[in-house]
């Protein structure tokens, strides 16, 4: 990655790469919304057409393997990131006081590590939609992973205003 | 019918998987059980759990817990994979969802230096 510095001050590095980590997670929390709104409020026959309705009418399955990639990326980019919040953003912060701010992101640390390990059975289940015994568990899996991943990006948006972009 | 039992089998790892990671990786959280301790002010990478070092800034134990918690759940999923269909059919579905939720609770807890008013 040093070659990059010949182009980029390291503080423009890091802020791409948070940028794009953030980027990342607009897109999963889209494809999840999407998702779980489609498994909890179905569209019926009949009814009216609208914003509401097409939000909800999304083909679910389409949706598996761009949902899995994106979130081991958002996770890995996080990661990555991770080990630089742990020296330049969360001392500071922690000497500022904002300690429940820091601790609702390390919350999400810990919520996203394990929708990591959630990542295997959704794919499963999401390619199996046809299987109508595996509805509840994939709408209520899908419900949970869209819960942690809004959490996760209000929280990493939260922390971003705090001490983020340039800090 | 290979395809079938590859399935069948597929779903009892992931769902092991699952529920395993989850349970695991907050062990690892609360008995300290990295599989490694990173150093991410000198780029040191110790086995195991290890303390920060003096003038050395943080240590951090998220990544060893992945790594365990990631591990263990393998090695659970495999072992349940193998296992005859008529004792795996029985493990609930539901266990993939319930489970972060039943542990949200002690992972807050996990938490707690951080919920006070400083």
């Amino acid at each position: 990655m040093d070659f990059v510095l010949d182009y980029v001050s390291l503080t423009t590095l890091w802020s791409m790469l948070s940028i794009t980590h953030a980027l990342l997670a607009v897109a999963l929390i889209g494809a999840l919304t999407h998702q779980a709104v489609a498994v909890l409020a179905p569209v019926r026959q009949g009814g009216t057409t609208g914003f509401i309705r097409r939000f909800r009418s999304v083909c679910g399955p389409g949706y598996t393997s761009a949902v899995c990639l994106l979130w081991i990326l958002t996770v890995f980019l996080g990661g990555w990131i991770y080990a630089k919040y742990r020296i330049y953003v969360r001392i500071p912060i922690e000497q500022q006081g904002f300690l429940k701010t820091e601790g609702a992101f390390e919350l999400k640390e810990h919520l996203t590590a394990i929708g990591l390990g959630l990542l295997p059975i959704y794919w499963y289940l999401w390619n199996n939609s046809g299987e109508s015994r595996y509805d509840s568990a994939r709408k209520w899996l899908t419900v949970v992973m869209a819960a942690i991943c809004w959490y996760a990006f209000l929280i990493g948006h939260v922390l971003n205003n705090v001490r983020g972009f340039g800090s | 019918m290979i395809r079938a039992i590859a399935s069948t089998r597929f779903r009892t790892f992931a769902l092991v998987f699952a529920i395993t990671a989850a349970v695991l990786y907050v062990v690892c959280d609360f008995a300290a059980l990295p599989m490694f301790t990173y150093h991410p002010g000198t780029g040191r990478i110790d086995p195991g759990f290890a303390p920060a070092r003096r003038d050395e800034g943080p240590a951090m134990y998220w990544y060893g817990w992945i790594a365990t918690s990631a591990l263990g759940a393998s090695l659970t999923g495999f072992a349940a994979a193998i296992l005859p269909e008529r004792i795996t059919a029985k493990i609930p579905l539901s266990l993939a969802w319930l489970a972060p939720i039943a542990l949200l609770p002690f992972l807050i807890y996990s938490l707690k230096f951080y919920w006070r008013w400083s």
